[in-house]
């Protein structure tokens, strides 16, 4: 008895369709590149269209989250919250949320509000209007206060900075696309914070923490995501010392040790945020954290 | 690793270091021209950079104008180009759709390729890739694997489409 799956990829060739297709295509999104794999019995065509939507979905995230942008969400809400609630986007909303959960998981580990000290370091540029030092000595994300459905006050003028959770959540979206467009395998790299999902089982390297230009570990990974947090690429020197872009928000000093954070979890936003939990928090924190997200974490450490 | 921990501790003196030759075509100029601008017709657009546009380009844009690494194609609809970068790290190849009035419509990466440590600061090396196209497209392995690590700016890329928006206000549309 001939199966019905044996017909359909007789009905398959029959129309030119070939098994298994398979595109990658990059682009600049999110400060850094964005690649897209998807494979799949589809035309060629079709397969560029998904990931096409998919660019569109982080694309999306990235005008709403922007820091760069004057015009995005978040510079909104960074202008106005303290003085007026703000609404906002339901993609905004639920990162921001997702952001205060890994904030109160971490006892402030990760925390949001650390845009104003990129901003001193020349991570992020200045906003308009700079923020008043008065006002937002001692502010952290227990000022931000969520009010359903979509909208958003602050208590301080605090600067939000989503740079280490929008990614992953951009990188999730992406998959979610391509996922209803029917595609089987995928993977989305946003410049080291990655997901894979589908029947796949990938090779993923992890750059070496001391010379990143060189891969210290090959892991296997197949439905799940990977994040690496790392300042080899950030650390700069400045009049008063040495900053990276990772910033221990509780005590706002930079760690500018030669180790690297490796977290893989379902989701890509969860491995995101964890990382700056692995980096800041209590070893049994970061344990408990990992647990409550059935996540995993790779440290190298800055010892030689 | 603590039995039952979810911290695992890699001692860096232990790891086998190898290269990760991060090499990668996307597409090649005829795929993006196919994808942004389907099968309508497009010239080739000639473009000669007079040392007073040189100057307006870089002064409007901030950004240093490098010769050669620029095309031009013209659609009814729009202008197609195809640039080279190079940065701290990395070699881009890449192209852009404007629309009619100037404004991008599209930007897809052709080629990406991560320079081995300090290769990429050297002019020789450097000097086989700026500049060049696609008529011989590089060698890459079978199965090219991703790499996770701390994200690599593209600041240098968003820098070059700057350029290349005063260079299509200075030496296409003005004229």
């Amino acid at each position: 008895m001939r199966s019905p799956s044996l017909g359909a990829e007789r009905a398959r060739y029959a129309t030119g369709v070939r098994l298994e297709n398979e595109v990658r295509r990059a682009r600049p999104l999110l400060g850094t590149v964005v690649e897209i794999r998807a494979a799949a019995a589809l035309t060629e065509e079709k397969l560029h269209t998904a990931i096409g939507s998919a660019f569109a979905a982080i694309e999306r995230v990235h005008l709403l989250m922007s820091y760069h942008d004057p015009a995005s969400e978040l510079s909104r809400i960074n202008r106005e919250a303290a003085s007026s609630e703000q609404h906002i986007d339901a993609e905004t909303y639920t990162v921001l949320e997702a952001a205060l959960r890994f904030a109160a998981l971490s006892n402030g580990a990760f925390d949001p509000c650390v845009g104003e000290q990129l901003e001193e370091w020349g991570y992020l540029p200045p906003s308009a209007p700079p923020a008043d030092r008065t006002r937002t000595a001692g502010g952290n994300w227990r000022d931000i206060h969520l009010i359903t459905p979509h909208r958003v006050r602050l208590t301080r003028p605090v600067r939000l900075d989503l740079g280490g959770i929008a990614k992953g959540y951009a990188v999730d979206r992406a998959v979610e696309v391509l996922q209803r467009a029917g595609i089987e395998r995928i993977l989305v790299n946003a410049g080291g914070d990655l997901r894979i999902a589908g029947a796949w089982e990938r090779q993923i390297r992890l750059r070496h923490a001391h010379t990143p230009h060189l891969s210290a570990e090959v892991l296997m990974l197949s439905n799940a995501a990977l994040a690496t947090s790392a300042p080899y690429y950030s650390r700069r020197r400045l009049s008063f010392g040495e900053v990276s872009a990772l910033i221990d928000p509780r005590s706002a000093m930079p760690y500018i040790e030669n180790g690297s954070i490796t977290v893989s979890a379902a989701d890509c936003m969860s491995a995101d945020a964890l990382t700056k939990v692995a980096l800041f928090a209590r070893p049994e924190v970061t344990e408990q954290a990992l647990a409550a997200c059935g996540a995993q974490a790779w440290v190298q450490s800055a010892a030689t | 690793m603590i039995p039952g921990s979810r911290l695992a501790f890699m001692p860096l003196t232990a790891i086998c270091i190898c290269q990760p030759a991060q090499a990668m075509v996307y597409l090649t100029i005829e795929q993006a021209q196919q994808l942004m601008f389907g099968a309508r017709p497009l010239t080739v657009l000639p473009l000669v950079l007079s040392a007073t546009d040189v100057a307006a380009i870089e002064h409007d844009s901030g950004v240093k104008v490098y010769a050669d690494s620029l095309r031009v194609w013209k659609a009814a609809d729009g202008y197609f180009f195809v640039d080279a970068v190079v940065g701290k790290h990395d070699l881009i190849d890449y192209a852009v759709a404007l629309t009619a009035e100037g404004k991008v419509r599209q930007i897809e990466i052709l080629q990406y390729r991560e320079a081995y440590g300090g290769e990429v600061r050297n002019s020789h090396w450097r000097a086989q890739f700026v500049g060049r196209h696609h008529g011989d497209p590089i060698q890459i392995g079978q199965d090219i694997q991703s790499i996770s690590g701390a994200t690599l700016s593209c600041q240098h890329l968003t820098d070059a489409v700057r350029r290349l928006l005063s260079t299509y206000a200075i030496a296409i549309a003005g004229r």
